[in-house]
């Protein structure tokens, strides 16, 4: 792919501004507080973008094209069941815990429900998931950059790392919080014209669905049966694993995302955040999987001009969203839709460095290493660890090229730690019963039995290094949804049989923290906009999506 | 902070006129059947001046 001119000027006016945000933002950076938390002060339509674009990462952008390509309109349940569900659920019914708590992350209020032992596991956990997460989306930016561009690999991550530092180290939180925003508007207006351009070039979705297998252009016609649908997996599997235990595991509990509601400026809005971002959620798949799917299409039309690269014996995927661009954008565009790309790589490193920066701070140095410093202290210490959070993102980035499986693992890790985490909430916020002892070992045991899972089955020759195998899976997707089943499972079998066993703490101790003991807060917001309605209006347009494309 | 859609604004503003720009030099692409700077940029241009205008209007 050759750049003009232009499209570097598009690019380096892209740095400029998220810089100059980064600068106006660290004028409003008085304590740790406001640099770590943004004070408790960003509006509603900020925090909502923000939850969506800090997950919508350029592997997110590059993997839904590609499985777009791979697996049709399937795909679409990574968003339309594997997260609107859960975005309702946290803003209507776990919000008011999260931000009336007054926690300042999750791990915080793991802490305050039960006990320090599981705020230090999950804060632990966390931390390394996010400087692994942000360093696989450095490694992956310089791995396409130099694929696409002829860039070298160290030039794109040193690059990105020291722009990111800039802006994060300058403004925290809000900087990243507000540079998420104008990362969001910038992929969607720079993908978007490939989406309609690649749709009308394969005759619509008409067009596409006549060149397609039917299995491919129906969401839910072949989920019934693992050998009938391109994922190869089964109803249950499909429901309880990505749409219940996945997707509630990731948008509920994982502080990337939670952060941003928790950034409102009041409960209000902390509530509203994911419920408003679920109206862009529903909408992204026509922008990120359509191409994909019909990238796939013009593939099967001869003397299209267009078809997919091939890899080995199949289709090369994960190439559908640059080769479409390449031939798709002219000049000019296309600096828009790789500055896009660049932004959707920024995005996820940002949001996994002030995540990390925000719970090392808190949830490690101030609970374990100096507790009772000043405030100016943990200020420093926050723009400090920011550095070394990039610094080890870039190593990671790194190491990551050793490894041709690297992430796969990030995946499953993904999985070993989020999914029993939501049985812990679960419990935590809706059973004043659970207890420290209980969530701990719940914890262990739910990332023990996706451990082995994993170990004891196989799916496309991965896992099965405990021996057996005892199953084999005809998916490694349909695997990830099973070893999150069984994960969640154990985690609330053992958290609730301990818990039986401990002594719970006193009601006092767990006022605005567990359902029961919590006063929910009244919305005088007219019912348009307050989280209960909210949330149906977001389910019938999502009923109203799945039944488009049953 | 200063009002965010300022800036975002000014950004989309600055590239809509950039590919509006384009739009009029025949950049072109392999399977392109129509001019999508010329679309995308008047599209960036009415998003960013909406922008400006709301945060003009809330201050």
């Amino acid at each position: 792919m050759n750049l003009a001119f232009v499209d570097y000027a598009i690019l380096a006016l892209y740095f400029l501004f998220v810089l100059g945000i980064g600068w106006f933002a660290r004028k409003r950076i008085k304590t740790s507080s406001d640099f770590l938390t943004s004070g408790h002060s960003i509006p509603t339509w900020i925090t909502s973008l923000a939850f969506l674009a800090a997950n919508l990462g350029a592997q997110e952008v590059i993997g839904m094209c590609a499985s777009g390509a791979k697996y049709g309109i399937m795909t679409a349940h990574f968003y339309w069941i594997g997260a609107v569900p859960a975005m309702i659920f946290v803003g209507v019914f776990m919000m008011p815990f999260y931000y009336g708590s007054r926690a300042r992350s999750v791990p915080e209020y793991l802490k305050l429900r039960f006990d320090e032992k599981t705020r230090g596991l999950n804060a632990i956990t966390f931390a390394a998931m996010t400087v692994f997460s942000s360093g696989i989306s450095m490694y992956a930016l310089g791995r396409l950059f130099e694929l696409v561009l002829g860039w070298s690999f160290t030039s794109s991550v040193i690059l990105s790392a020291l722009i990111v530092l800039a802006y994060t180290y300058l403004g925290g939180l809000t900087s990243a919080i507000y540079n998420e925003v104008l990362q969001f508007f910038l992929i969607v207006i720079g993908f978007a014209p490939l989406a309609i351009a690649a749709t009308i070039k394969a005759g619509g979705w008409q067009g596409i669905s006549s060149r397609l297998d039917a299995n491919l252009t129906h969401s839910w016609r072949y989920a019934g049966d693992a050998t009938q649908n391109p994922m190869g997996v089964e109803m249950f599997g499909l429901v309880a694993g990505l749409g219940f235990v996945l997707s509630f595991g990731y948008w509920c509990t994982d502080f990337l995302v939670v952060q941003r509601a928790m950034a409102a400026n009041s409960m209000a809005a902390a509530r509203r955040t994911p419920l408003i971002a679920a109206f862009p959620k529903m909408i992204m798949p026509f922008i990120v999987i359509l191409p994909g799917i019909a990238a796939l299409a013009l593939t099967k039309v001869a003397g299209s001009g267009y078809a997919l690269p091939m890899k080995g014996a199949g289709y090369d995927y994960d190439a559908a969203l640059t080769t479409l661009m390449a031939q798709f954008y002219p000049a000019g565009l296309l600096g828009v839709g790789l500055t896009a790309l660049m932004a959707s790589f920024m995005s996820g490193m940002a949001g996994n460095v002030t995540a990390f920066n925000t719970v090392f701070t808190y949830d490690i140095y101030q609970s374990y290493i100096r507790k009772d410093a000043p405030d100016e202290h943990y200020l420093a210490v926050g723009r400090w660890t920011t550095v070394v959070g990039i610094a080890l993102s870039i190593a990671t980035a790194y190491v990551a090229q050793l490894y041709n499986n690297i992430m796969d693992l990030l995946q499953l890790v993904f999985g070993f730690v989020n999914a029993p985490l939501f049985a812990t909430f679960l419990l935590g916020m809706f059973w004043k019963r659970a207890t420290g002892h209980g969530a701990f070992w719940g914890l262990l045991a739910g990332s023990a039995a996706a451990w082995a899972t994993h170990g004891l089955s196989v799916a496309e020759g991965k896992g099965a290094y405990f021996g057996g195998p005892l199953y084999s899976f005809p998916s490694t997707m349909a695997q990830n949804f099973w070893i999150a089943i069984f994960a969640w499972t154990v985690c609330m079998a053992v958290s609730v049989t301990v818990s039986l066993a401990t002594a719970p703490k006193r009601d006092e101790e767990l006022r605005g923290l567990v359902y029961g003991l919590t006063d929910m807060p009244h919305d005088p917001a007219p019912w348009y906009q307050r989280p209960g309605p909210l949330g149906i209006i977001v389910l019938v347009a999502l009923l109203g999506l799945n039944l488009l494309f049953w | 902070m200063h009002d965010l859609r300022n800036p975002s604004g000014l950004f989309f503003v600055l590239l809509g006129l950039i590919l509006t720009a384009m739009s009029f030099t025949g950049a072109t692409a392999p399977l392109l059947e129509m001019n999508l700077n010329l679309y995308t940029g008047l599209f960036m241009l009415a998003f960013g001046g909406t922008l400006l205008w709301l945060a003009k209007r809330a201050s």
